[in-house]
């Protein structure tokens, strides 16, 4: 009876849980088209599948399926089209000022714009990324890694990036699916793998990367928690209090940070992710995003559409009142107050100080 | 076409039988008229052998044989239709509760009543039967360790709030919301998959017998607080059935109001039930000879009996006609008849071919219902060179006339041939035959022609209302549709481009890169409301793959992980051997517009595909199906018309011999086919498989009446007569039958406007349409062209011309 559906519309979120394992991923790719071929301008991008969502200064960027990256001048009411040189799905956009910021996603695509927003070019992608890959493992003497390297190349550009940071101009990370992750000290026009200095010997995937009081944290696959505190240099293991995946992270200056993902888990620390606490959030679907809004509460999503509400910095949560929205994939706060949120249905614009509002 | 005989000779009166030397006639005449009973015993004999079978002729509604099956797109649906089990036939049941939640014992109890009453019916597929009461429809989450699901109903329910809170939960998670459960929660889906074959009694489904099962169903369950809404193509299919049986009803109605003109006309009860039961012994044979054939009265078809039975009336008036003035003379009555039959049957000879030919056009169309109304007409055509040209006079020489009525028609021919007052309607319509009123009537007919030209641009291909285009849009069916289209994440108009792969490599990932891209293109076509396809399945997969996380939302370029999709994938969208994919594109309307778009796109972007052993193809679904039914039907219009005309054409110039005379016959029938396609703009009609043969049908008959004008009109003319004293003779000949026909032939066409099935309301409407505007184009307009067409020094100039002067068909 799905043929008579629309499966993009009626997204049965708990069905496409359906865990399969999924062993041997192992035939090589032709080339990908995608990877050349600009996105294509679509009435219906607000509506398409948007998978993050940032500012740049004022202005609004979401990004999401095909390419696609939305902007807007007048907090989310309404949104243009940008020119992308790709056609793949975008995970993760960040800006580090009103000019210059960089989007990631699948095939190992990592773009740059220092406009704001409005054009953008392709720094890398899997292709490139995969041989980058080779020849710092060739310059190295360690088989397994030379042999991962060459695993790397030979299955292709399938692997996605999942998050980036960057902390100015100059230094950024991207990190994503089996471990991948990369590092740039020249604001993307080279890049290194970053594999050899992460804890991660089971290559498990990189969800989130964020700052918080001076280190910096990575999640991922299977509770996986891993620190910096030499400015990325090296990433070390943290006891995790949680063995489900981890989808995203929120740090605060002061140190605090809350990690969050499968199955409603949120897990609070004080001390720089020495210790966690689990905190209440009395939903049963996976978080799968979080931002600050400009009074310092937290606000943290479910992929349902939950939206819960933290004034403490992720101590505690609260469930803000009314129904589920569209599903959230990311969220941000508007200059104007109001909440954007992305997802599979496309943009929600959600009215009004939801902070001073819900409190 | 009485008395048009352009010798006009008068018959000798003959009153006593024994007089009239029955050696006289041709051998046709002589063959018929001296074996008299036999004739009659024959006639007999057949209407009982065709009557006994009429009764067995079935109602029926085809679907196949309303598509263009020899159309690329069609046949390669048709082709692998058993792999396309997405476009399986079912039955989708709405029960939805007016005030509250479906989260009510009450309704849930209902609910799973009607669950079970329809998993006993006959033809339903059992195992994949699916409502909230089913196994089938599970919850399932993801937890760190895996899944966890159950049925959306646990094996605890009780009814109790507890419980109805848990199935809320359920749905919650089932994924069904917009599917099997409306997002307001105010009702929920049964659907039902159907069994074209029943494997027990291994019959093909009948369509009508379930759609009343259905309905007894609705019936039963359906409350003030309870509401149900079927929808279908099975439905549909029973509720043109259901159409079909009332719309016979109508033909009783025809029937009735044929008859009140007819007597209207003569005045004569004798006569006019003679006629009647000929030409009711026409639609016998009719229906007799098509069962006896093996064809069935599908809705289309159904028309047929109608034009036969108004056909036949107005042929049989004429024959009456002739033989009342005769008798009225003082003739006996079997003379009479035999000296209408010399007269006429050439004449309604003519006019059969020329009803034929309107008919037969029909064939060049490949769609098989029109060719079965083609072949169904002809028969009746056939049919009535029988009934009404042979058995009608035979039968009126054993019973004759009512004397009144026959004195009346002579005193009325009489009187009008002699006396100086013409009827104030024939003196109205002589005006035309004068230079300022045949001015005023060329040139409102051309304003009329260009004005309706520029509206008839607006024409549109296809059908144009939202629903199911066969029923009205206020039906029973339109609005539970409606209902769907509201409340769930269903389209009823469905195009499907099919991708055929090597066997098992549907997966592979340039193949879905490449169905992905199309989706892509399609969607940014205005009416294109969403696309569903393995790759776009893949996509959500992926992410479900990765423990639910919208980020890996992409078609992952691993031939390994597409590949693993598989096992979960609804076979509708690719096949058993994995070797044909079907990409859904869900369309907010059937316009022909937006089929065309489609079309467009997909073709431009098959002609640029370069993948090896990949083939993308057109069309299957609903509005695959349609958008390949609107480029034959586009070009059959044109081909079409172009036959007609022709024909049409011909026949004048055969009758007329001269290209003058075919103009003044043809252009106000071209006058009529613009206008009606102006109507058919004015009312929201497009062309489609049922006003197509509208359009045949009205210029093949509508010629008939410029034939029984201008023949006589010409024939005075070339005895010297002016055109005004021509054209009041044939007023007086031919005018009054060309009235009664073109209103007999309207009204009961007309009749059908009051159907159920939409399509059929059309053609009434239309045909009826054509019908009068012929009558008045024969009546007004060409006597105005031949004022300008036809001045009398031609006549003058060339006398040899006369000669030609003879209907065709003779003999």
């Amino acid at each position: 009876m799905i043929g008579n559906f629309s499966l993009m519309r009626a997204l049965p979120v708990a069905l496409l849980l359906a865990a399969l394992s999924v062993s041997g991923w192992a035939t090589a790719s032709p080339g990908i088209a995608l990877l050349n071929q600009a996105a294509l301008q679509s009435a219906k991008a607000p509506r398409a599948v948007l998978l993050a969502v940032t500012r740049a200064g004022e202005r609004l960027v979401a990004v999401g399926e095909r390419g696609i990256v939305l902007l807007s001048d007048d907090s989310g009411q309404s949104w243009r089209q940008a020119r992308v040189p790709v056609s793949v799905s975008l995970t993760a956009v960040q800006f580090v000022d009103a000019e210059q910021g960089w989007a990631v996603g699948h095939m190992g695509v990592i773009l740059r714009s220092t406009d704001g927003g409005q054009t953008w070019v392709k720094q890398l992608d899997g292709v490139a990324a995969a041989h980058l890959a080779l020849v710092s493992a060739q310059q190295g003497n360690d088989a397994k890694r030379l042999k991962d390297a060459q695993w790397l190349v030979a299955d292709g550009p399938d692997k996605p990036f999942l998050d980036l940071y960057f902390s100015d101009r100059r230094n950024g990370y991207v990190v994503g699916a089996y471990g991948l992750i990369l590092h740039t000290t020249d604001g993307g026009d080279s890049w290194q793998p970053w594999m050899q200095q992460v804890d991660n010997p089971e290559g498990l995937n990189l969800y989130g990367i964020r700052p918080a009081g001076g280190a910096l944290f990575i999640v991922g696959e299977r509770g996986l928690l891993l620190r910096s505190v030499d400015n990325g240099g090296s990433f070390q293991a943290l006891e995790s209090p949680y063995d489900g995946s981890f989808f995203g992270l929120q740090g605060s200056p002061a140190g605090e940070l809350v990690a969050f993902g499968l199955r409603g888990n949120a897990y609070w620390s004080g001390d720089q992710g020495l210790t966690w606490r689990r905190v209440e959030t009395g939903l049963e679907v996976a978080l799968s995003s979080g931002t600050q809004l400009p009074d310092g509460a937290l606000i943290l999503a479910s992929q349902a559409g939950d939206l819960l509400l933290s004034p403490d910095r992720g101590r505690s949560l609260r469930h803000l009142t009314g129904p589920a929205g569209a599903s959230i994939a990311g969220l941000v706060a508007a200059p104007d107050g109001s909440l954007i949120s992305v997802g599979l249905s496309g943009v929600t614009r959600l009215k009004h100080n939801l902070s001073s509002a819900q409190r | 076409m009485n008395d048009n005989n352009p010798s006009l000779e008068q018959q000798v009166v003959i009153a006593r039988l024994e007089d009239f030397d029955p050696r006289s006639g041709n051998l046709g005449e002589r063959a018929i008229f001296n074996h008299r009973p036999w004739v009659v015993l024959f006639c007999l004999l057949v209407t009982l052998v065709l009557g006994y079978q009429a009764s067995k002729i079935g109602l029926n509604a085809s679907f196949e044989k309303t598509i263009p099956t020899s159309h690329p797109y069609v046949a390669n649906f048709l082709e692998r239709r058993s792999e396309l089990s997405g476009l399986g036939n079912s039955i989708r049941i709405a029960v939805q509760i007016k005030d509250g939640s479906i989260f009510d014992k009450d309704y849930l109890d209902v609910l799973a009543r009607l669950n079970d009453e329809i998993y006993l019916l006959p033809g339903v597929d059992k195992p994949y039967m699916k409502s909230l009461w089913t196994p089938t429809t599970r919850w399932t989450a993801v937890t760190e360790e895996g899944l966890d699901g159950g049925t959306v109903i646990p094996d605890t329910y009780d009814g109790s709030a507890a419980s109805l809170e848990q199935v809320r939960t359920n749905v919650a998670r089932s994924g069904e919301i917009g599917q099997l459960v409306a997002g307001n929660f105010q009702s929920s889906v049964i659907f039902v998959p159907l069994l074209e074959i029943n494997p027990v009694t291994g019959k093909a489904l009948d369509a009508g017998e379930l759609s009343r099962q259905l309905e007894a169903l609705r019936d039963k369950y359906q409350n003030e607080r309870i509401q149900i809404h079927i929808t279908g193509f099975t439905k549909i299919i029973g509720d043109l059935i259901a159409g079909l049986a009332q719309v016979m009803l109508f033909f009783v109605i025809a029937v009735l109001v044929t008859v009140t003109v007819l007597y209207w006309y003569t005045r004569c009860v004798r006569s006019t039930a003679l006629v009647v039961l000929c030409s009711l012994v026409a639609v016998l044979w009719q229906i007799g000879l098509l069962a006896t054939l093996g064809y069935d009265l599908d809705p289309y078809s159904a028309l047929v009996p109608f034009l036969v039975f108004a056909i036949g009336m107005s042929h049989g008036a004429q024959k009456m006609n002739g033989i009342m003035q005769d008798i009225g003379r003082g003739t006996h009555r079997v003379v009479a008849a035999r000296y209408t039959f010399r007269r006429l049957f050439a004449a309604g000879m003519t006019a059969l071919l020329c009803d034929a030919v309107g008919f037969a056009v029909l064939m060049v169309i490949k769609i098989q219902v029109i060719q079965d109304l083609a072949i169904t007409a002809s028969i009746g055509v056939a049919v009535l060179i029988f009934t009404n040209l042979i058995l009608l006079p035979i039968l009126l020489s054993y019973i004759g006339v009512g004397a009144k009525a026959a004195e009346r028609s002579l005193r009325a021919e009489t009187a009008e041939l002699k006396a100086n007052v013409k009827h104030p309607l024939w003196s109205f319509l002589d005006l035309f035959t004068r230079r300022s009123w045949a001015y005023g009537a060329c040139l409102v007919g051309l304003a009329l022609a260009i004005g309706g030209f520029a509206v008839s641009l607006q024409l549109k291909i296809g059908d144009l209302d939202p629903g199911a285009p066969e029923l009205r849009p206020d039906s029973r069916y339109n609005r539970d549709a409606a209902f769907m289209t509201q409340n769930y994440a269903a389209s009823s108009d469905i195009f499907v481009v099919m991708v055929k792969t090597p066997e098992d490599q549907c997966t592979r990932y340039p193949t879905l890169a490449a169905v992905d891209a199309l989706a892509w293109q399609l969607e940014q076509l205005p009416g294109v409301e969403s696309t569903n396809s393995m790759a776009a399945l893949s996509k959500i997969a992926a992410a479900g793959y990765n423990e639910g996380n919208f980020k890996w939302y992409e078609l992952i370029p691993n031939d390994g992980a597409l590949g693993a999709v598989q096992t979960r994938a609804p076979r509708e969208l690719f096949n058993q051997g994995c070797s044909l994919l079907s990409l859904y594109v869900y369309l907010a309307d059937h316009k022909a517009d937006t089929l065309e778009r489609v079309v467009q796109t997909s073709e431009a972007f098959i002609a640029q595909q370069r993948l090896p052993d990949v083939k993308f193809m057109l069309a299957a679904g609903s509005a695959g199906i349609e958008a390949a039914t609107n480029i034959v039907v586009k070009k059959a219009m044109r081909e079409m018309l172009f036959w007609v005309y022709g024909a049409v054409i011909l026949l004048c110039w055969v009758t007329f011999r001269s290209w003058r005379a075919v103009l003044a016959a043809v252009l106000p029938l071209m006058l009529t086919s613009i206008l009606c396609e102006a109507l058919m703009v004015g009312l929201g009609m497009g062309v489609k498989v049922a006003t197509l043969p509208v359009i045949a049908l009205g210029v093949g008959i509508g010629v008939d009446y410029a034939l029984y004008v201008l023949s006589v009109i010409l024939t005075h003319m070339r005895a010297g007569a002016t055109l005004s004293e021509a054209y009041y003779r044939a007023l007086l000949f031919t005018g009054k039958v060309v009235l009664l026909t073109g209103i007999t032939l309207a009204i009961a066409v007309a009749t059908w406007a009051f159907s159920p099935i939409k399509f059929q309301a059309d053609m009434g409407i239309l045909l009826a349409f054509m019908f009068l505007v012929n009558m008045l184009g024969a009546l007004i307009l060409l006597p105005a062209l031949a004022y300008f067409l036809l001045p009398q020094r031609l006549f003058v100039k060339k006398p040899e011309v006369a000669g030609a002067l003879q209907p065709v068909g003779e003999g």
